[in-house]
């Protein structure tokens, strides 16, 4: 998200102050527009700042290693399930049938197969700990890795740094969700939410730029009167939520000024080809919008694959009512990953994004080895393959492995924990340091002794 | 902060070195007890154990270390005394079977060794499917299942009677062989000791007349502390048979709030903020904490407490946690503040501007208390309550139809309006059966429709409780066991819904037979509220009526508190207990003492809401103003200034339609509805949405946010809600500028509704630029004045 207490002068390539749009009236007065203001901005130079991104893909549910990245084909038939390995385009890694595309980029990314986590086995705590790295407790909202990108590095640019796409994570079981913001780095660094569904037709983010009935003169005298109302009471200082409405206020002012920030939003400019290449559903245009949010300068975009679990077709295939069957990642969950996933991959790489684009995909946790009375698979913690490729992580390889039947990790077993911190590494973040929490209080960015995967990076 | 510095400076001299526990019984030969010495300094206490002397009165009867331990030598009675800087204290410790044979417990020993050391934990053997092969219940919460896997399983290695120093329960943790999970105690160790005692005591099992833990003690129990202070902690737990035991190192310890204070495994305390914290404690499925302060860096007069314009015990109560905190009350909000908050609080809307100069005028001395009474007759009084309450029973028409749920919404409606006592409106839901379009109420069986459901939801709506946890093992932070969690289902085993005679009616009755089965026991427990009493399984009477006697209780006070600290939260921003709907045993009031008073004071004044209301609504500290003073800038939990906070989404949609008299349009609801009327929250509106409605899916009171996003100021700046409003043909705008009202005028008239005071310079301010217009630019300029009020802070938040 953008910063809210920019404490340092924001220079903008165009070297234009932000403020300027307060004083679009004096524009009218030199003749110009509010079109070609707008047209003015958009010809400012790109932001050619090596900085490496990340798009973290949610996929909540929670896949099953078996049905999908870690298949067991000489294990028992309750054991290995009903899908058949394929060969990929990097010898010796085989993946699930249901994903014949990504099978041609295996060399875009490499496998985690010995995930596992130790917290309770409901989605909430794994969501927690791929998000932040750690578990809600003591009294700690632990901050979203793209909410610390966004504190320490700020937006680059006129969009918002960290953008969550297409709905936060809703109720799954239990208590409304932890992890999905800032926590305790205060809600200036929350993501910007989406909150529309990019596949509906008719999809626009709302409100972007005045109705026709309000001239560029009104706007901006509008605002100017706002400030001046504002300044009259003092009481609001101490208000972390005053202050926030105030940023939030100038961030929007921001995003209307900015041309290329709104037509990063803006995917009917893609080409249809592309469009139904993604896939065209929730995900696959959810995926196609991070792909512009990061060529517009976002730096950290999650998507979540589903909203919930209950009476919605996802990867939580429990086999029975009201959750999905294991067919369903042959029929419907498993091709929408597979155009998605292979579409983004190839997309960034085609445009030369992937070199700097980290893409991680991962469930909250693994599914029972052993197939259920119901034909599905349960929740399992104990073990799951996650996958990590573009920016500095290197593609094509196989971090650990699990036992004869996905049970566990047999070597190398990682942590969410340690993905964090290998996640905030490819970022460029120096894994050593504090961020403030509560009462000043520094909370160590990950846990002393945490270490990344080392042998993802080249 | 000089304060401070002067306490640290000299060495203290204390008023009185108490020595804790107050009194020591000593039982059996392996009984031990740590001491705690604790100074009483001027204004805080201190943890002077480290530096101590300690000595027995009777070296035959019982022996203290250095660290101040205790231990029995013989029978009788010993005075233990402490020295420390010039002052002392002391305390008796009775001693008994110091001789007599001794084994130790299963249940009361080794499980909890285990427990401490993280064996069963569920990164360990405590999860789901073991670890290894070998697999504990998780923080053992059944001794006879891990008795039997210890004992019988994996053909005895795990106990080795022959030698019990070979025992894989020993040579694993204690890594005298490789273990997965390290080295978790030393041979040396007491850990060690107990569990090798007990193998060579041939490895009694549990058994049903095994003591039962009945409760724990923790001391201290409260303290004020200085900063940076360290407390050690004493636990001790009481048996069914009197006897008690100090449990300190094997208890589980957690800080609440770690920014103020952080604990060890050790339960020694390092107080590193200012404030209050909770340090809990569970063990064996019990649950208590020690409440520690450390009062903030600043010097405040007691003139600042003793004139402050005390009206009931909520500001006798608040001023008192104020004064303990070296927190300074901000002074008194004015009465247009008074007045805009107090129309908010208790009825989401506006006064108008009519209403807003008669109350600047009035004279009256007790014209506060008056406008209390009023607002609570009003109808926007009874729409904003039952707006809340149909928050708390998910009533929508996600999974009701139309008339059941318009049944429900105007039982709840109902129920506000003669101000029905809580009691009474739990007990009219839980009571009854019959039609659910007859009788809105049992809608609440549609809703939650099976005794899971019904348990979890009634215990989360009216008790606060999460118990969920507890379905699968006993809760292992909390004192909710699975045992609980099944008794309680089982209360909701006979309720029977079927279809009703007309479309989306359902008939909800009591079923003669049925009962929840225990998943692992695979029977059915005696149908028990949570710590209450059981009835016979095989009564032939509705299980129901139990509950909802147990539940409304005045013995049940989990019941009172959480409907107070919603009412509360509603007028105070925060509730005593923070997240206002999460009333653990482990997350205690920031006000406790305040809280027990208004429950017992609600309970014995027959759960009135309204006299509730009235309670807060007339307090000096809800009256107060939200600007900080130099003492309480940071001070967000303890009520020393009022809490700023934005509007909910209805209200804020509410109060422009009522501004700009343009009122928004509700499909299929009449026009002129406010957002606060409608029963559902399906009914379609991206304003309300994006502003932060709940979808009334689950019992959560975060499911409603309150946060200002990016999206809700593009939403006001460009959206049509608002602008719509603003040039409405038929609206208040253009009915002033028709009136030929002057700028000035509609100027004061404007800030009169939205702000409910007089304009100042900022304002007035505009209206240079407004007389350099007319016409449409003029009416222009009026609905861009009005825009940049509707969207200010002063407008969206309550403050």
């Amino acid at each position: 998200m953008f910063r809210l207490d920019a404490d340092r002068a924001v220079r903008f390539c165009d070297g234009l102050r932000r403020r300027d749009f307060l004083h679009a009236g004096s524009l009218a007065a030199m003749g110009l527009s509010l079109t070609d203001w707008f047209g003015l901005r958009a010809l400012g130079a790109t932001d050619n700042s090596k900085d490496v991104n990340c798009i973290l893909l949610m996929l909540i549910g929670g896949p099953s290693q078996l049905d999908t990245f870690d298949m067991k084909p000489n294990a028992p038939v309750e054991i290995r399930g009903p899908y058949k390995p394929i060969k990929t385009n990097v010898p010796g890694i085989e993946i699930s049938e249901n994903f014949p595309r990504t099978a041609k980029h295996a060399d875009k990314f490499s496998l985690i197969r010995s995930m596992y986590h130790t917290a309770a086995a409901v989605h909430d705590t794994g969501h927690q700990m791929m998000q932040t790295g750690r578990l809600f407790q003591g009294g700690i909202e632990h901050p979203h890795m793209g909410c610390v990108l966004s504190k320490l590095k700020g937006p680059k640019g006129d969009v918002p740094a960290h953008v969550l796409l297409p709905r936060p994570i809703g109720n799954t079981g239990g208590n409304m969700p932890h992890g999905q913001t800032a926590g305790f780095l205060g809600k200036g660094f929350d993501p910007f939410v989406l909150n529309a569904d990019p596949s509906d037709p008719n999809f626009k983010v709302p409100d972007m730029l005045p109705p026709d009935y309000l001239t560029a003169l009104r706007v901006d005298r509008r605002r100017n009167w706002r400030e001046m109302v504002d300044r009259s009471v003092s009481e609001f200082e101490t208000s972390s939520d005053a202050r926030l409405l105030d940023s939030t206020f100038q961030q929007a002012y921001t995003l209307m000024s900015s041309q290329k920030a709104r037509e990063a939003f803006e995917l009917h400019r893609e080409p249809e080809a592309v469009r139904e290449r993604y896939g065209l559903n929730r995900f696959g245009q959810s995926c196609l919008l991070a792909r512009r949010l990061i060529e517009a300068g976002v730096r950290f975009v999650t998507v979540n694959m589903f909203e919930t679990v209950f009476d919605e077709i996802t990867w939580d295939i429990h086999g029975s009512k009201p959750f999905s069957p294991i067919s369903c990642y042959r029929d419907l969950v498993g091709p929408m990953f597979d155009m998605a996933y292979s579409s983004l991959l190839s997309d960034l790489s085609e445009r030369g994004l992937l070199s700097n684009t980290m893409v991680v995909g991962t469930g909250e946790f693994g599914r029972t080895p052993k197939i259920n009375p119901a034909g599905g698979r349960d929740h399992w913690p104990q073990c799951w393959t996650m996958l990590m490729g573009g920016g500095p992580i290197k593609g094509g390889t196989i971090v650990g492995s699990s036992d004869e039947i996905g049970g566990a990790p047999r070597d190398r077993p990682v942590t969410p924990a340690q993905i964090a911190a290998t996640v905030y590494r490819g970022l460029g973040i120096d894994i050593q340091q504090e961020l403030p929490g509560v009462q000043g209080r520094p909370i160590p960015l990950v846990d002393r002794g945490t270490e990344p995967i080392s042998e993802l990076f080249a | 902060m000089r304060l401070w510095i002067a306490l640290l400076a000299i060495p203290a001299l204390a008023q009185k070195l108490a020595v804790l526990p107050p009194t020591v019984e000593l039982t059996g030969p392996e009984a031990r007890q740590q001491l705690i010495a604790e100074a009483s300094l001027a204004e805080h206490s201190e943890d002077w154990t480290p530096k101590t002397q300690w000595s027995s009165s009777d070296p035959k009867i019982a022996a203290v270390d250095a660290h101040g331990i205790v231990s029995p030598v013989g029978d009788g009675e010993a005075i233990i005394t402490a020295n420390a800087q010039g002052t002392s204290g002391s305390v008796t410790v009775h001693v008994k079977n110091a001789r007599a044979p001794f084994t130790w417990s299963f249940r009361n020993h080794v499980i909890p060794v285990l427990t401490k050391m993280g064996c069963n934990q569920g990164a360990c053997h405590g999860a789901l499917a073991g670890k290894n092969g070998f697999k504990l219940t998780l923080r053992g919460y059944d001794p006879d299942v891990d008795y039997d896997t210890l004992t019988r399983s994996s053909v005895g290695r795990r106990i080795s009677l022959a030698d019990p120093d070979e025992s894989l329960i020993l040579a694993k943790p204690s890594f005298a062989i490789p273990h997965g999970g390290g080295k978790r105690f030393a041979k040396d160790s007491l850990e060690y000791r107990v569990i090798r005692e007990w193998i060579a005591a041939d490895t009694p099992p549990p058994a049903a007349s095994d003591v039962q833990i009945q409760g724990l003690e923790v001391f201290p129990a409260a303290a004020v502390l200085a900063p940076g202070a360290d407390q050690q902690l004493a636990v001790r737990a009481r048996y069914s048979d009197g006897h008690t035991e100090d449990v300190t190192r094997w208890v589980k310890f957690s800080s609440s709030n770690e920014g103020v204070a952080t604990v060890d495994d050790w339960g020694h305390v390092k107080m590193n903020g200012s404030g209050e914290v909770a340090i809990t404690l569970w063990y064996a499925s019990r649950v208590l904490y020690s409440r520690l302060s450390v009062p903030f860096p600043n010097t405040v007069s007691a003139t600042a407490y003793e004139q402050f314009p005390g009206r009931n015990f909520v500001d006798d109560l608040v001023i008192a946690k104020l004064r303990n905190l070296h927190l300074a009350p901000s002074k008194l909000a004015d009465d247009a503040t008074f007045l805009r908050r107090a129309y908010l609080d208790a009825a989401g809307v506006l006064p108008t501007a009519a209403e807003v100069e008669s109350f600047l005028a009035d004279t009256a001395a007790d014209k506060r208390a008056k406008l209390v009474e009023q607002l609570m007759q009003r109808d926007e009084f009874v729409d904003y309550w039952t707006y809340k309450w149909s928050d708390l029973l998910l009533v929508s028409s996600k999974k009701l139809n139309p008339t059941t749920m318009w049944a429900f919404y105007n039982w709840i409606r109902d129920s506000v309006k003669q101000n029905k006592p809580w009691d009474r409106f739990a007990r009219d839901i839980f009571l009854s059966s019959g039609s659910t379009r007859q009788n809105g109420a049992l809608n609440y069986f549609v809703l939650h429709k099976d005794p899971i459901e019904l348990s979890e939801n009634a215990t989360q709506a009216f008790l606060g409780q999460r118990i969920t946890c507890a379905r699968c093992h006993n809760h292992p932070l909390e004192k909710w066991t699975q045992t609980q969690y099944y008794q309680m289902a089982n209360l909701f085993a006979r309720v029977g819904v079927k279809s009703g005679t007309s479309a989306g009616e359902n008939i909800v009755f009591a079923k003669p037979s049925g009962d929840v089965l225990h998943p692992r026991l695979a029977r059915p427990l005696a149908p028990t509220p949570l710590d209450g009493k059981s009835i016979a399984i095989d009564s032939p009477e509705d299980r129901r009526i139990a509950f909802a006697g147990w539940l409304t209780s005045p013995e049940n006070a989990m019941f009172s508190r959480t409907v107070i600290n919603r009412v509360w939260a509603n007028f105070m921003g925060r509730g005593l207990v923070d997240p206002v709907d999460d009333l653990r045993a482990t997350n205690p009031a920031s006000n406790e003492e305040l809280l027990a008073a208004l429950s017992k004071d609600f309970v014995a004044n027959g759960y009135d809401v309204r006299r509730l209301v009235r309670t807060i609504m007339n307090s000096a500290v809800y009256q107060l103003s939200s600007e900080a003073n130099a003492t309480n800038q940071s001070d967000n939990v303890y009520y020393s200034k009022h809490i700023i906070r934005r509007l909910g989404a209805e209200v804020i949609l509410d109060a422009m339609s009522q501004v700009t008299g343009a009122p928004s349009a509700f499909g299929g609801y009449p026009a002129g509805t406010r957002a606060m009327q409608l029963p559902d929250t399906q009914v379609k509106s991206d304003f309300l949405t994006s502003f932060g409605r709940p979808a009334r899916n689950i019992c959560d009171a975060a499911e409603r946010s309150s946060d200002p996003t990016i999206a809700q100021a593009l939403a006001v700046i460009n959206g049509d809600t608002l602008n719509k409003k603003l040039s409405a043909p038929d609206g208040t705008l253009a009915l002033l500028i028709k009136l030929g009202m002057s700028d000035r005028r509609v100027l004061e008239f404007v800030t009169l509704s939205a702000f409910s005071r007089y304009p100042n310079d900022s304002e007035h301010g505009m209206l240079a630029a407004l007389e350099k217009t007319s016409g449409a630019g003029h009416r222009q300029a009026v609905e861009d004045m009005v825009w940049a009020m509707l969207t200010s802070k002063e407008f969206l938040f309550n403050h």
